[in-house]
């Protein structure tokens, strides 16, 4: 009778254990917010409990929060110079304002990703985006009065985009557009540098197993607890799509996705997106997307942008002249071209 | 001591005829247990409520939650007084905005969603639909 007694505990004491082991995993969590760079930030991780995972996702939204207000171009805060006030004009000129040195960091982040993409990517082309911005909104709020910007127009602001013209100091700490026409927008590389500079101030922390995702731009902190790889997939946007783009592991590494799909608006009938290409000074139309795959979230926001303004052939060039850095492509006819290194991040499904 | 009892009464109830009749019961007993466990498990599992369905958060809160396996039609109404609207349709286990009040229309663009982690984000009126399937481990942890 004792040892019945005996065999049901040990019973007892496994099943126990069973659901104690099972307890003490860490989940997933995921949260997210409206609040940043004009699109849907997610922050998805592992912890032991939801207080865990809340205290992390709260540190990175606030962190991305200081960026989003130090390099907005739309709004201006209270006892603080951001890039809406660096744009501002007094007196019919710009001031020289002294920043943050989170925006001189990003400022000279800038003119190497200028460099970088041969100019594709130019933080200093604000005035020719605002006019597209304008009529963008315009065509929003009367679809049925949706117009293009007019050429001339455009050929005009074209003139005041001489990156040059934008002049850093250093050790001030000031920024100076020395041209009164000239407009920043750092929409091309903002996100993807705010995602890696607050990546990397939370790996400081000895923060691993979560992801941050600002609107297609994905940044992994390090590998699941498991010490596998996350698996990304990569949407395909067309409506009979049955399978994603590509399925990646991402162990670290971040993948950004640039798409004519993510934001546009219609002018009779046809779509016209939001990436311009500083040559023509039209919406790029190549491509349906360019993901970029690459240790850095600020150089694949940069890459994504500029790939998407290049044929496939430039863009493979430049690809394969950096280490490290691979690319996918998604023509608007369908069909997909990879850089020579791609498939090593890519996993089965 | 005490593990000196155990194995005295080990040696003892093996040995006896009744002994026998009693490791059966209790091998049986065992096995049944095993079997109410794993059948629990498998009821847990398959019969979760929901199954495959949508989660629609609007600005971070669950707004409702719906299977995929049923047509249905939701109007999330959304702003101060609902004024702002994503028709959300659910057919043949595909989920899509029908129609929405935002201005770019974006979302009512999206093609309809049901694999694990695929959404459609409505960001004038903070809405989220994702999907959330019963297979989840089997899908891909991100989708970009």
């Amino acid at each position: 009778m004792k040892r019945t007694l005996l065999v049901y505990l040990l019973l007892l004491l496994l099943l126990a254990s069973a659901f104690t082991s099972c307890g003490r995993e860490a989940q997933k969590f995921s949260e997210y917010s409206f609040d940043y760079f004009d699109t849907v930030t997610t922050v998805t991780g592992y912890a032991d409990s939801q207080q865990e995972f809340d205290e992390i996702a709260d540190e990175v939204f606030s962190l991305l929060g200081e960026y989003h207000r130090l390099f907005t171009i739309y709004h201006r805060y209270d006892g603080m110079e951001n890039l809406c006030t660096v744009n501002e004009l007094v007196d019919g000129a710009h001031r020289t304002v002294t920043v943050d040195r989170r925006i001189i960091d990003m400022l000279l982040y800038a003119k190497q990703a200028y460099e970088m993409t041969g100019g594709k990517v130019n933080v200093a082309m604000g005035s020719v985006l605002s006019v597209w911005h304008e009529y963008r909104e315009d065509g929003m709020d009367e679809p049925w009065n949706a117009q293009l910007p007019p050429m001339a127009r455009l050929q005009e602001a074209a003139q005041h985009t001489d990156i040059d013209k934008v002049l850093i100091d250093e050790q001030a700490c000031t920024v100076t557009l020395t041209d009164p026409q000239m407009r920043l927008d750092v929409g091309a590389i903002a996100k993807g540098y705010a995602v890696e500079m607050v990546a990397r101030q939370m790996e400081q922390k000895g923060i691993a197993g979560y992801v941050i995702n600002v609107g297609g731009n994905v940044r992994t902190l390090g590998a699941k607890p498991d010490g596998s790889g996350w698996t990304v997939g990569i949407e395909n946007p067309a409506d009979d799509a049955e399978d994603y783009l590509a399925y990646l592991q991402l162990d670290g590494e971040s993948l950004i996705t640039s798409g004519s799909y993510q934001r546009y608006y219609v002018v009779e009938g046809k779509r016209y997106h939001h990436i311009i290409d500083p040559v023509t000074l039209m919406p790029a139309d190549y491509f349906t997307s360019v993901s970029i795959v690459c240790d850095s979230s600020a150089d694949g926001d940069a890459l994504s942008t500029a790939l998407f303004c290049m044929t496939y052939q430039e863009g493979l060039a430049l690809i394969e002249s950096l280490d490290g850095v691979e690319a996918m492509w998604l023509t608007v006819n369908g069909k997909q071209y990879y850089s020579s290194g791609f498939s090593g991040y890519q996993t089965e499904y | 001591m005490n593990r000196n009892h155990m194995n005295n009464e080990k040696t003892s109830s093996t040995a006896g005829k009744g002994g026998g009749r009693k490791l059966r019961n209790d091998i049986i007993f065992i096995a049944a247990l095993l079997c109410a466990v794993i059948c629990l498990g498998a009821g847990f599992y398959f019969l979760r409520p929901g199954g495959d369905e949508v989660v629609v958060k609007v600005d971070g809160e669950v707004f409702g939650t719906y299977s995929l396996d049923r047509d249905t039609v939701i109007d999330i109404r959304t702003g101060k007084s609902g004024e702002q609207l994503n028709r959300l349709v659910i057919k043949d286990g595909k989920a899509y905005v029908e129609q929405a009040s935002c201005p770019d229309g974006i979302c009512a663009a999206h093609k309809p969603i049901s694999r694990q982690g695929e959404s459609i984000a409505c960001l004038p009126n903070k809405v989220v639909i994702t999907v959330q399937t019963r297979d989840a481990d089997h899908g891909p942890d991100i989708v970009a």
